[in-house]
């Protein structure tokens, strides 16, 4: 069998005819989506509208790529979510101490302190000295005393 | 928007070819059309798109291509499109008169689905419309090397499948 003859007996063979309806139908439905995109463009487009067409421009050359991004700062935000809020349940779960608590508490610290031989210690609420008097008049009054 | 009658004008002088391209492609007469019409829809809202192409009908070609193959893609893989086209199989050609000729075109069709659909594109193109290895390269987007390999396996299928009844016909 020969090559070019194969070839030329391929090539004789008619291709099917576009059925002659589409022409018009092709043709209307082009033009209208240009009518319908062209109103569309004469509103106002939402910002949001904007946003997404500026963001799908941007995102449309790696759409997987993007998608996996996303899907990790989904999963890191969960994570992160997760274990703030058991840290919250956690404390929420710890109840407060009692002022009685506390003043056992002061107490024992001091008889700790007399037992070991060291000076009390200072309470936080005791009076300051009144830092408007001079030094040298604190000296003095000591010495009165 | 290219006037209408520049629509129209582009529509009467490619139409018929992109059709016979992509009904060979995809074997389907319903993609055939739905790709034609983006194709025209697309020419509609992009007025310049053909005027900066050196070549209209390879350019649109492309179009066609590309938007086959992105079909075929949102259809699953191509082996599986390729499995159902199998199943499908409508005639790219005319219907003949002869019976020989009718048998022989059947017969055609039959094998052109078997080929991949590169071979099948490289093969549509170099005997129905005639393109250079050149010319095929810039549409489907592959050297012309490539375009002529593929364009010689696929024609060797062919005449293997075909040589017998080619030889009752000659």
């Amino acid at each position: 069998m020969n090559a070019g003859d194969f070839e030329k007996q391929l090539k004789r063979q008619a291709l099917r005819q576009i059925p002659s309806e589409w022409r018009a139908e092709i043709l209307q439905k082009a033009e209208a989506s240009t009518r319908n995109s062209k109103s569309a463009e004469t509103q106002n487009p939402s910002w949001l509208s904007t946003l997404i067409s500026h963001l799908s421009t941007i995102l449309w050359p790696h759409p997987k790529a993007w998608a996996g991004l996303a899907a990790v700062w989904i999963v890191i935000g969960s994570l992160q979510f997760a274990s703030s809020d058991h840290t919250n349940r956690l404390a929420a779960r710890v109840e407060r101490p009692s002022p009685e608590s506390f003043a056992i508490l002061r107490q024992q610290t001091r008889l700790l302190a007399e037992l070991l031989g060291q000076s009390p210690p200072k309470d936080a609420d005791r009076a300051k000295p009144n830092p408007s008097q001079p030094r040298s008049e604190q000296r003095t009054n000591t010495r009165i005393a | 928007m290219p006037a209408e009658s520049d629509l129209q004008g582009v529509y009467d002088e490619h139409a018929q070819a992109l059709f016979a391209f992509l009904l060979n492609f995809t074997r389907s007469e319903e993609d055939a059309r739905d790709l034609l019409q983006e194709i025209f829809i697309r020419l509609a809202r992009q007025p310049g798109l053909l005027s900066g192409a050196r070549d209209p009908r390879a350019f649109l070609i492309r179009l066609a291509h590309n938007g086959a193959i992105d079909l075929m893609r949102r259809r699953g893989t191509r082996q599986k499109y390729h499995e159902q086209l199998a199943e499908e199989t409508p005639t790219i050609f005319a219907t003949g008169e002869n019976p020989d000729e009718a048998a022989f075109r059947e017969s055609l069709s039959r094998a052109l689905v078997e080929l991949p659909p590169e071979q099948r594109a490289v093969v549509h193109l170099k005997l129905w419309e005639n393109l250079t290895f050149d010319q095929i390269a810039e549409a489907l987007d592959l050297s012309p090397n490539t375009a002529a390999s593929r364009y010689r396996y696929g024609i060797d299928k062919l005449r293997e499948r075909l040589r017998p009844l080619y030889e009752e016909i000659k």
